[in-house]
């Protein structure tokens, strides 16, 4: 189904280029591991980010111009350099560190509240599923307050949409969704990008 | 029968890659790593006389007498060992009782220092600080402590000036004058001297600036005669503009330009500091003066501004530059390219202290770093001890010279000149210095390496540290065999302002052995691979200037393959039988590491923190530049003294602590169970004193080697699995991934049963690498 629309939006020359986007969230949720995935392909370690970085990375059919910011407390101060002309934000969240949900809350709160970015389509994912003990969907949902914030999977252009969460919503509603990923296990984010470019 | 060479790097101040040449250009070409040397021309020598009180005696040729040259006292001749020319020796050396030698004629003695006095000493060295004033308020007063900080560590007589800037430039009167007053000059403007000169009505003739002689004169005699021209108004010595400099600088507020919500600071940095270039070129050219750029953000107005002010408009990130996206970066290096060469010119230096989050534009700037032998400092804010203990640092003086704590470790205006035996030619340097283009019959007609094409190159300022790459050559043809008993020689001196103002030339002779270029046991023993290592490392990230790290990662790889095809032993086509000689064999480790640093990677790193690394890779000693190719780690168990680790996953346990000194920052690393019994505080009982000894002790060590190292590094303590361990689990070998053995990850094993740990990354590890080389070496041709 995906694919079929896919290549028919690339056909028709649709796909969205150089969306600018910004990858926030706490220091060590899988922010640079992602960036690096998907530009090179390839899984790495890397040390905590300290100035931004941007990349061009291609996900599905999409080019897009991403930012990779730093998420340490201090770090925080400049995200909101990079918000003019933004396109959407993807928000990581480490799913296994339950002892941070509460700050990652705090700064997804922020970002919401934030009026430069008030209609700006938010991504947030949900990494390191393939570890154990890592909140389930349900209990992340919770945990960052989603519950009545969410948009629903579908992707956007209603009446096309994939099933899921019944598509789109009002115009005037951010969409915002949440997607569980394995950046190791290179799982889940697919699905959130694919998510995220119908709003583009 | 390792020798120790940082033993030999005591004598005099070299760390060689090789110690037997081979004789013929030939046999020297496969030897692979070049030969040369990493040489500390100011690193205090134990063995060293004191400074000698009179002048050299110098050869036709510009050589200076050592202890290799051969002397007839009676005759009053000495032979020159470059030239094998002959010389006269001044009338008193015939004098000389029988039995006794001058010191620079001792064996011991290969390295003398001369105080040149028979040249005035300059004035005090200079320093304009050169303020961003658009940083928040909070910031800005820290900044402006420091500014006096660095007055009050400072000896009284040196010279300061106050140069500020936001949209646009002020330029500080600090002579004695009744309220402050500053020069406003625009930030969009380009100035040269001249027109500084103009704008700040400078005392002196408009054509001073013109003639650097003319220049260099005026400023002698106003320092010492304390006229009333422009030097007085912007330059004083601190002891008596303190007190002015100190009420200016308290009640300087910021720029008081508005900064729209969607808009950076307007900050003129790149004219700023072409002001401050200007203004010393006019009252200081040709003595020592120093620069010291404190800015808080990037440049964003003006010749040499990096992003626009506009927040829409994007900071250059590697990506960019690599696809030719970046609109302002040719312009903007060009103007501190431009710059720079005015600064080496007049003989001054820069180091800049970009004290932000983000870029502040050191990419575009380094020219003005780096060829001027400054130095960058990088830390988030002003507030942080990376800024402030640096600057403590940068500042600090030696204990040498009677009152008031001694001269400044930080010297200036040096030449060094290099000569060499006529079997051999230089090819060039990579440090922080510039060419002075002087063409010796040294210097390598055909080859280039780094900044060549010349046997003297200047290095504005330097410290104890300062240390250079020299590259050389063998061109002796192949069939001309050089008498046993020969050897080849190579001569450096440096000719300095010292921080006291007395000029002194230190001499440097070293003399090496021939060996025959087949007898690759005897090439093997005289290998010393951590200057190899390091000497590799300055000609890889030179080359990042011009190329793309691919090829130079290639470029790399391949040097290795012949280098252990030529050198080990083996079998053809049977990698099982290569080995390396323990001379060579921590060198591959030294290239695999080197090669996955952020000296050469670039992902995850801004082009200014890539501009930072490698110019302090260009700039220290082989110990330090070593650690910042493969860092050291030592471990502390409840068990065990501390002992060195290999930089490898597999040195991670839950029950040791590692410390990691990466030389940029320094991990106290503690395994989950030594963590676990911290956070139950066990360490505080009676009963558990040794797991408080434990914990103790790696921070001691870790302070030990901040204490010695400058810049400051970032310290970082962490515990296993948080957030900030990432800083030491980038450094490892990933001899354990989640692709290999014991943890079964895919499938949902937690970290292999909470005992061994491992990466998550698609790199390869050492052992892989090496596994390849085997094959690559025994198979080359
Ligand atoms: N188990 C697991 N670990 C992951 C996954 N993705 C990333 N990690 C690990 O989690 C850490 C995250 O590191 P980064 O990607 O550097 O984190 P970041 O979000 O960029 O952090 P800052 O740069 O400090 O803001 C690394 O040690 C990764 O190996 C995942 O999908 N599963
Ligand atoms: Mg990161």
């Amino acid at each position: 189904m995906f694919e079929w629309f896919w290549s028919i939006l690339s056909y028709l020359g649709l796909y969205y280029k150089n969306a600018k986007i910004l990858f926030l969230g706490l220091d060590n949720a899988g922010k640079t591991t992602l960036m690096h995935v998907l530009k090179d392909d390839r899984l790495a370690q890397h040390v905590p980010t300290q100035h931004a970085t941007a990349e061009e990375v291609i996900v599905g059919k999409v080019r897009f111009r991403a930012f990779d910011l730093g998420g340490h407390e201090v770090a925080r101060q400049i995200w909101r350099n990079y918000y003019t002309n933004v396109d959407a934000i993807v928000f990581m969240v480490d799913a296994v560190d339950r002892e941070r949900f509460l700050e990652g809350k705090a700064e997804l709160d922020r970002l919401l509240a934030d009026e430069q970015l008030s209609d700006v389509p938010f991504l947030i994912l949900g990494n390191k599923i393939d570890v154990p003990q890592a909140a389930s969907e349900e209990e992340l949902r919770t945990a960052l307050g989603l519950h009545h914030l969410t948009t629903g999977k579908g992707d956007g252009f209603r009446g096309m949409g994939a099933g899921g969460g019944g598509g789109g919503g009002g115009k005037d509603i951010r969409p915002l969704e949440l997607f569980m990923c394995s950046v190791v296990r290179r799982m889940g984010y697919g699905e959130g990008f694919r998510w995220l470019s119908s709003y583009l | 029968m390792s020798v120790d060479y940082s033993q030999l790097e005591e004598i005099d101040g070299t760390r060689w890659t090789w110690h037997y040449w081979p004789s013929s250009r030939l046999d020297a070409s496969r030897c692979v790593v070049p030969f040369g040397c990493l040489f500390t021309p100011l690193r205090p020598l134990p063995n060293m006389p004191a400074a000698l009180p009179y002048p050299p005696v110098v050869s036709r040729d510009g050589a200076v007498l050592n202890p290799y040259c051969s002397v007839d006292f009676r005759a009053r001749m000495w032979v020159c060992p470059f030239t094998f020319q002959r010389n006269q020796l001044p009338p008193h050396y015939a004098e000389m009782p029988e039995g006794q030698v001058p010191p620079e004629l001792v064996p011991e003695y290969t390295v003398v220092e001369y105080r040149l006095t028979d040249r005035p000493p300059a004035p005090p060295p200079a320093f304009v600080f050169v303020l961003d004033t658009t940083v928040p308020a909070a910031q800005l007063e820290v900044a402006k402590e420091y500014v006096l900080k660095a007055l009050a560590l400072l000896p009284p007589d040196a010279v300061v000036g106050l140069i500020t800037f936001g949209q646009n430039v002020h330029v500080h009167e600090i002579g004695f004058v009744e309220a402050a007053k500053s020069y406003v000059l625009r930030g969009n403007k380009n100035y040269d001297a001249a027109a500084v000169q103009t704008l700040l009505g400078l005392g002196f003739a408009a054509t001073a600036a013109a003639s650097g002689k003319a220049v260099t004169a005026a400023a002698g005699r106003s320092l010492h005669g304390h006229a009333s021209g422009g030097l007085g108004t912007f330059l004083q010595p601190v002891s008596e503009c303190e007190f002015m400099l100190t009420s200016i600088l308290e009640s300087m507020g910021r720029d008081p330009w508005p900064v729209a919500a969607d808009e950076r600071p307007k900050r003129c940095t790149g004219v700023a500091l072409a002001v401050a270039g200007a203004l010393l070129e006019c009252t200081y050219a040709g003595y020592g003066a120093h620069i010291c750029l404190l800015v808080g953000g990037p440049a964003t107005a003006g010749p040499g501004m990096i992003v626009g002010s506009k927040l829409e408009d994007e900071l250059r990130s590697h990506t960019d530059i690599e696809k030719d996206n970046a609109p302002l970066l040719k312009k903007a290096t060009k103007h501190y390219d431009e710059l720079a060469t005015r600064l080496v010119n007049a003989g001054h230096s820069v180091s800049v202290w970009g004290c932000a989050l983000d870029q502040v534009g050191f990419y575009e700037m380094k020219a003005c770093v780096d060829r001027t032998g400054g130095v960058f400092i990088m830390a988030e804010s002003f507030t942080h001890p990376m800024f402030k203990r640096s600057l403590e640092k940068f500042f600090e003086r030696d204990a040498e010279g009677g009152g008031g704590g001694g001269y400044l470790r930080r010297h200036f205006v040096a030449t060094v000149e290099v000569d060499c035996s006529r079997e051999l030619a230089i090819t060039g340097m990579i440090g922080p210095c510039a060419s002075l283009q002087r063409k010796s019959a040294a210097v390598s007609a055909d080859t280039e390496v780094g900044i060549g094409g010349t046997s003297a190159w200047r290095i504005c300022s330097l410290d104890p540290d300062t240390t250079l790459g020299v590259f050389f050559e063998v061109i002796n043809p192949h069939g001309n065999p050089i008498p046993d008993g020969h050897y080849r020689y190579v001569q450096f001196r440096t000719t300095y302002q010292h921080s006291s103002g007395e000029y002194r030339l230190r001499v440097a002779t070293c003399a090496g052995r021939w060996g025959d270029g087949n007898d690759l046991a005897l090439l093997s023993a005289g290998f010393d691979q951590e200057a190899s290592a390091v000497l590799m490392a300055r000609l890889a990230v030179y080359r990042t200037e011009n190329e793309e790290a691919f090829d130079i990662l290639r470029w790399l790889d391949r040097l290795l393959i012949r280098l252990c095809a030529r050198f080990g032993e083996y079998q053809r086509d049977r990698p099982e039988t290569f080995r390396l000689g323990a001379t060579l064999s921590l060198y591959p480790q030294f290239m695999f590491h080197l090669r996955r640093s952020n000296l050469l990677q670039v992902f995850n790193t801004s082009p200014d923190e890539s501009a930072y690394f490698r110019s302090h890779l260009a700039r220290v000693p082989v110990s330090d530049a070593l650690l910042m190719v493969q860092p050291s780690l030592i471990q502390y168990t409840l068990e065990q003294p501390p002992t060195p680790v290999l930089l490898d996953v597999a040195s991670v346990r839950p029950e040791a602590i590692l410390l990691l000194d990466a030389f940029f920052f320094v991990v106290v690393f503690c395994g989950d169970t030594i963590a676990q019994w911290r956070k139950a505080g066990y360490h505080l009982q009676h009963e558990f004193r040794n797991l408080a000894e434990l914990l103790q002790a790696p921070r001691r060590d870790a302070e030990h080697f901040i204490e010695h190292r400058f810049p400051y590094p970032r310290y970082i303590e962490t515990d296993q699995h948080g957030s900030q361990a990432r800083f030491l689990l980038a450094k490892l070998n990933p001899s354990a991934t989640h692709t290999t053995g014991h943890v079964d990850v895919l499938s949902g094993g937690v970290a292999g049963g909470g005992n061994t740990e491992f990466l998550y990354t698609d790199d390869v590890s050492m052992e892989v690498f090496l596994e390849h080389l085997k094959r690559a070496a025994v198979a080359a041709t």
